[in-house]
Order: C-alpha cells, then sequence, then structure tokens
C-alpha cells in the first residue's frame, strides 16, 4: 500500500520514532522510504548560499536516521534540500518522487495557550498529493 | 588528536558529503517573475517621471520612448543570458563566464550601486505620496527623516529574516497594474480626447522643449525608468524550467512596461505643464503620479484616485526598497563567496541566518546618501544620475558579454537564442546586443561628461571597489604562500 514513503525530518525527538514507523510500514509493503531533512534559506541570501552550521546540523540530523533504520533493516535514502520555504519544499519532493505517503512526525506545541502544528504541517496536509500520517509520541513517552 | 600538535596532512579525515549536490527546490514561474521585475520597473515610475521631466520637460515622452528602445535591447541580452547562465548574479554572472573574475567582480561593484541609489530613491519618494494623508511630510527634512527611518526599518527585519508575505507583493502589483491602466484610460478619455492640442503644446510650445543636451540626459535618466531586468535574473537558481521561463518573463514586462509607461507619461503631458511635472518644490516631480490622480478633470475621480494612488505607492516603493536591500545582500554575498569581496561581508548571521554584516553596511550607506535631502530637495536628481551611471555600465557589461560568449563559447548551449545577428568571423553575433552595448556605453558616457556628482561619485565607487578587490587578493596570495596547512578542493560538481 505505501510503497514510497516521504520523511521529512528536523532534529526534532519525534524523528527517531517516524522513521521506525516508516521504516515497518515499508517494510511490510516492501517499499522504500527517502528521508529528507529541508534548509530554509532565507530571501537575503541567494538559494545555494552554502551555510555551513545549517549543513551540518541536516547531516547530523541524517546520520541519525541512517542509524535508526539500519537498527529497523529498513531500506532508507537520505537527502538534503534547501528552499526559501519548507512546507512547498515537501509538497514539491513528494510530487517529483511520487511518493505514496507523507509521514510527518510532530511534538505538542502550543502558541499563545492553543495547540499548534506551526506553518509547514498544515501547508503540507492542504497540499499534499497523497495521503499524510502525522505521528506525535505521547507526552507520557517524552 | 591534541590541539596543540601541528597537523600534517594525513591528519585530516575526508568525509564526502553526504550527496553530490544539494537540491535546490526550483518553484518560481512566470506570474511570480513578472511580479518580481514589475515590482521593480513598476515602482520607478513613480518617481523617475518626474526626474526626467525635471531636465527633459515637454520632451519627456521622447525620452521614455528612446530609453524604452533601449530597455528592449538589455531585457533580451538578458533574456538570452540567464536562460543560458541560471545562477543567481545577473550580469556580474555573465561577465565572470564570458571574461575573468576581475570584470565580474567590477559589474558586480557598479550593480550594487545601482541597488543602493535604487534604495535610497525609492525610500525617498515615499514621503511626498503619504503626505496625501499627512501634509507634514511635504518639509524637506521631515521627509528625508522619514526615508532614512524607512532603510533602517528595512534593515532591521531582513537582519531578523522576518519574511514578506509573497502573495501581498503580488496583490499590490496586480492592483498596481490595474491602477496604471484605469488612470492612463481615463487621461485618454477625459482629458487627451477633449483637447489634444494641451499635450502638443506641453510638448513642444515654447519654453517646454529642452536643449539638445537635456534632452540626452532626460534619455539617460529614463533609464531610471526601466529597471527589473537585473532583479529577474537573480532568481534564475529558483525558477522551474529557467531556459523557457525567464525569457517568458522578460518578453511580457516588455510589453506591459512599454505599453503603461508610454501612456502614464503621455497622459501626465496632457494632465500638467512639463514644469509642474519637473519642480521638486511647488510641482510633482517627487510624486508625479499623485499630480496625474490630483488634475483628473472630476472631483470625484480626484477623490478615489488620489489616496489610492498615495497606497498604492508607498506600498510599491517600500517593495522596490526591499527589494533592492535583498538585491545588494544576495550580491555581496555572491561576491564574497566567489572570494571577490572579502569573507567578512558575506558573514552569516548564526542565530537569524541571514547576511547581517553586508545589510547593514550598505543600509548604512544608503541613509548616508540621503542626508543632502535636509538642505536640497533637487538633489534625488543626482541620485538618478548615480544610478543611470552604475546600471548603463552594468548593462553594457552583460551586452559585452553575451556577445563575447558567442565569440569565445558559441557551442554553449542556448536555449533562448537571440534572433537578427550579424556573420563576424563564422560567428552570430546579436544586433540588439550590439545595439545595447553601444547605446548604453554611449549615453554613459552623456553622463560621466554632463553630471559631475554622479561622475566623481561613480568613479570614486568604482576606485574603492578596485582597491578592496587587489587588496583582498593580495591578501588572498600572501596568506597561501605563507599557510602550512594544504586543503583539498572539493569538486562542486
Amino acid at each position: 500500500m505505501f510503497k514510497q514513503i516521504l520523511v521529512p525530518v528536523a532534529g526534532t525527538h519525534a524523528d527517531e520514532e517516524t522513521i521506525r514507523l516508516a521504516c515497518q510500514l515499508a517494510k511490510r509493503d516492501k517499499g522504500k522510504v527517502w528521508v529528507v531533512s529541508v534548509v530554509a534559506i532565507k530571501r537575503a541570501l541567494p538559494l545555494d548560499a552554502e551555510i555551513q552550521s545549517e549543513i551540518k546540523k541536516a547531516e547530523e540530523i541524517l546520520d541519525k536516521v541512517e542509524n535508526i533504520a539500519e537498527e529497523e533493516g529498513g531500506e532508507v535514502e537520505t537527502d538534503v534540500l534547501q528552499a526559501r520555504e519548507v512546507g512547498p519544499a515537501i509538497v514539491d519532493e513528494a510530487v517529483e518522487r511520487g511518493v505514496s505517503l507523507i509521514l510527518m512526525g510532530i511534538s505538542y506545541k502550543q502558541r499563545f495557550g492553543q495547540f499548534s502544528l506551526g506553518n509547514v504541517v498544515p501547508y503540507v496536509l492542504k497540499n499534499s498529493p497523497c495521503p499524510v500520517i502525522l505521528y506525535q509520541q505521547s507526552s507520557v513517552a517524552k | 588528536m591534541p590541539d596543540n600538535l601541528p597537523r600534517k596532512p594525513g591528519d585530516r579525515v575526508f568525509r564526502p558529503r553526504r550527496i553530490k549536490r544539494f537540491h535546490l527546490k526550483r518553484v518560481l514561474g512566470v506570474p511570480a517573475l513578472f511580479s518580481i521585475g514589475y515590482g521593480d520597473v513598476g515602482s520607478s515610475i513613480y518617481y523617475a517621471l518626474g526626474v526626467v521631466a525635471l531636465v527633459a520637460l515637454g520632451a519627456t515622452p521622447i525620452a521614455l520612448g528612446v530609453a524604452g528602445v533601449i530597455y528592449i535591447f538589455n531585457a533580451l541580452t538578458y533574456a538570452e543570458g540567464s536562460a543560458m547562465i541560471p545562477e543567481g548574479g545577473g550580469s556580474a554572472s555573465y561577465a565572470r563566464h564570458a571574461f575573468n573574475n576581475l570584470i565580474g567582480f567590477i559589474s558586480g561593484w557598479v550593480l550594487m550601486l545601482s541597488y543602493i541609489a535604487t534604495m535610497a530613491i525609492s525610500a525617498y519618494t515615499i514621503p511626498p505620496y503619504l503626505s496625501y494623508f499627512w501634509p507634514v511630510l511635504n518639509n524637506a527634512s521631515i521627509s528625508t527623516v522619514v526615508a532614512m527611518g524607512i532603510i533602517g526599518f528595512l534593515m532591521m527585519i531582513n537582519v531578523l529574516g522576518v519574511k514578506e508575505s509573497t502573495r501581498l507583493n503580488i496583490f499590490f502589483i496586480f492592483v498596481d497594474v490595474v491602477t496604471q491602466v484605469t488612470i492612463v484610460v481615463l487621461g485618454i478619455v477625459l482629458i487627451l480626447r477633449v483637447n489634444p492640442s494641451v499635450l502638443v503644446q506641453n510638448m513642444f510650445g515654447e519654453g517646454n522643449w529642452p536643449s539638445t543636451q537635456n534632452l540626452v540626459m532626460g534619455i539617460a535618466l529614463a533609464a531610471l525608468c526601466f529597471t527589473g531586468v537585473e532583479s529577474v535574473s537573480q532568481h534564475g537558481q529558483e525558477t522551474r524550467h529557467p531556459e523557457k521561463r525567464m525569457p517568458q518573463a522578460y518578453v511580457l514586462m516588455i510589453v506591459v512596461v512599454l505599453i503603461l509607461f508610454a501612456g502614464i507619461s503621455i497622459v501626465a503631458l496632457s494632465a500638467m505643464t512639463p514644469q509642474m511635472l519637473g519642480d521638486p518644490v511647488n510641482g510633482w516631480a517627487r510624486d508625479p503620479v499623485a499630480g496625474i490622480a490630483a488634475n483628473l478633470p472630476s472631483q470625484m475621480l480626484q477623490d478615489i484616485f488620489k489616496p489610492l494612488v498615495a497606497i498604492l505607492a508607498a506600498s510599491i516603493l517600500l517593495t522596490a526598497t526591499n527589494a533592492g536591500l535583498l538585491g545588494i545582500s544576495r550580491l555581496t554575498y555572491n561576491l564574497s563567496t566567489n572570494h571577490q569581496l572579502p569573507a567578512a561581508l558575506g558573514r552569516v548571521h548564526p542565530r537569524f541566518r541571514t547576511p547581517y554584516m553586508a545589510i547593514i553596511i550598505f543600509c548604512a550607506i544608503a541613509i548616508f546618501m540621503l542626508a543632502p535631502g535636509f538642505t536640497n530637495p533637487d538633489f534625488f536628481a543626482d541620485l538618478g544620475a548615480l544610478y543611470v551611471f552604475g546600471s548603463l555600465l552594468c548593462f553594457a557589461f552583460a551586452h559585452a558579454a553575451i556577445i563575447s560568449l558567442r565569440i569565445k563559447k558559441s557551442d554553449m548551449t542556448r536555449p533562448f537564442k537571440l534572433r537578427w545577428n550579424i556573420n563576424f568571423k563564422g560567428k552570430d553575433l546579436p544586433v540588439t546586443a550590439i545595439l545595447g552595448l553601444l547605446s548604453n556605453i554611449g549615453i554613459w558616457i552623456v553622463v560621466m561628461v554632463t553630471q559631475p556628482f554622479s561622475r566623481w561619485a561613480g568613479l570614486g565607487w568604482m576606485a574603492g571597489g578596485l582597491v578592496i578587490y587587489f587588496v583582498y587578493f593580495l591578501y588572498r596570495r600572501f596568506r597561501k604562500e605563507h599557510s602550512n596547512d594544504w586543503e583539498i578542493k572539493l569538486d562542486k560538481k
């Protein structure tokens, strides 16, 4: 059912469990997982600006992801994307790769006392070309 | 390995990057590119019309027409260049590919002067339009302070990296185009059609036709109106299928801009005398489109268009000021990354992830440029001449680069190849680029000879840039020769 799964990661606590879940789902259908870390570039910089600290951070996140995937025995490919905005970059990547599922890990955040999904998740939910699963760890597990 | 022991080459650990090159998400299409370019050029009519009329008087539409033809040459050259070399950097990039690093730097450096002048002049023109709501802004000192404050505000938000809303920008540009079209139609129907002799009198009547020198200077200043080509080219790396989309955006800009500007200038001279249009103190030189709205022959239309023009002008000019700031910020980063400027200028803030040094320094220069506004309201014509000094040279480099690439790299892929070529020693050279090169250089020489402020300020800017370039070049060479380190150069490809 889910042959190609796209998992955007951002270095949050939710990444580990999200990757494990993605590997389990992909293994069941003998599918593949693409993990992307998106580096958002501000408009004051050219799009191909190499901000070493951000790239290093993205590489470290993806290193951890590959280790987790190895533990789960999943087939994972990782990629660093640079874009102006994260949400459109994820949707665009999903369209380009023709994925059958986007799996995103979220953490519980509040803004002005209300639960907030931020800007990226609502954009992906609204514009995604395929099903989207949001995975949130329970606060007890944390 | 302890830090105090000297490193040997074998101590370096080479870790190849995960992927050969990270992927850039290209998202821009023709509408977005058009809005970026039009946001730049569409704003210039709000001040350039007055600057040109200050010098060219009744010949303003003629000056704009001639500058419009040169604009076509410029836009076509950039269409070929951006399709062929779809990286940010514009003429600096074309010049680097066609010639060498030094020429690329000079082109980029004069472009930076244009960006700074654009920022200053756009910010300086906002208070006169807003004086519809707050008449105190007509005071030269107060409006200069406000203009400086606008640049300071934009400096702050760009250092912090606050996002601008693309949708809002596109909305304002759409409304702006519709408003300008409406003003043109109303002006033609209600003013020009009723009494066509007014236009003839205002253009050719006694005292309304400029001297030859002023006419040529008016054509040079009219180049102020036709910006936007560099802004579009700077977004090459973000454009989907740039080889197709960028030429399409350029062609669309040519059509819309020429029609609108021709119409606006004719309506302006139908609605008021050239002396009123070009007077920066008692007339409408600093807010010419507001002048057109104020002279519409119906009180109801005036009541609608005067506040509308004030709001639109302020928003479009704010966008243009910000666009100038973003342009200079990206260009500085490009130049410093290519070792054409000191790396310190391209330093990125660790928290805000913005090139804060470049933003702060060049905003400070733009604010400094506004200082004469306290005592001399005419000085914005000097700012316009300074902009023209930089932009004409920059366009000339672009034309020269395209011609040079036709000769040196004739087998390079050209998704958009200019037609109307002449054959020179077996190479096809585009006629529009040759004409563009000659006309831009010719007008630049006129500006250099007739405008002392832009001559000395422009040459001083270039001299300063060359000093920075060569000092940095020698510093890097000295460091390399005396360094114990050896480095592996990673192939970006």
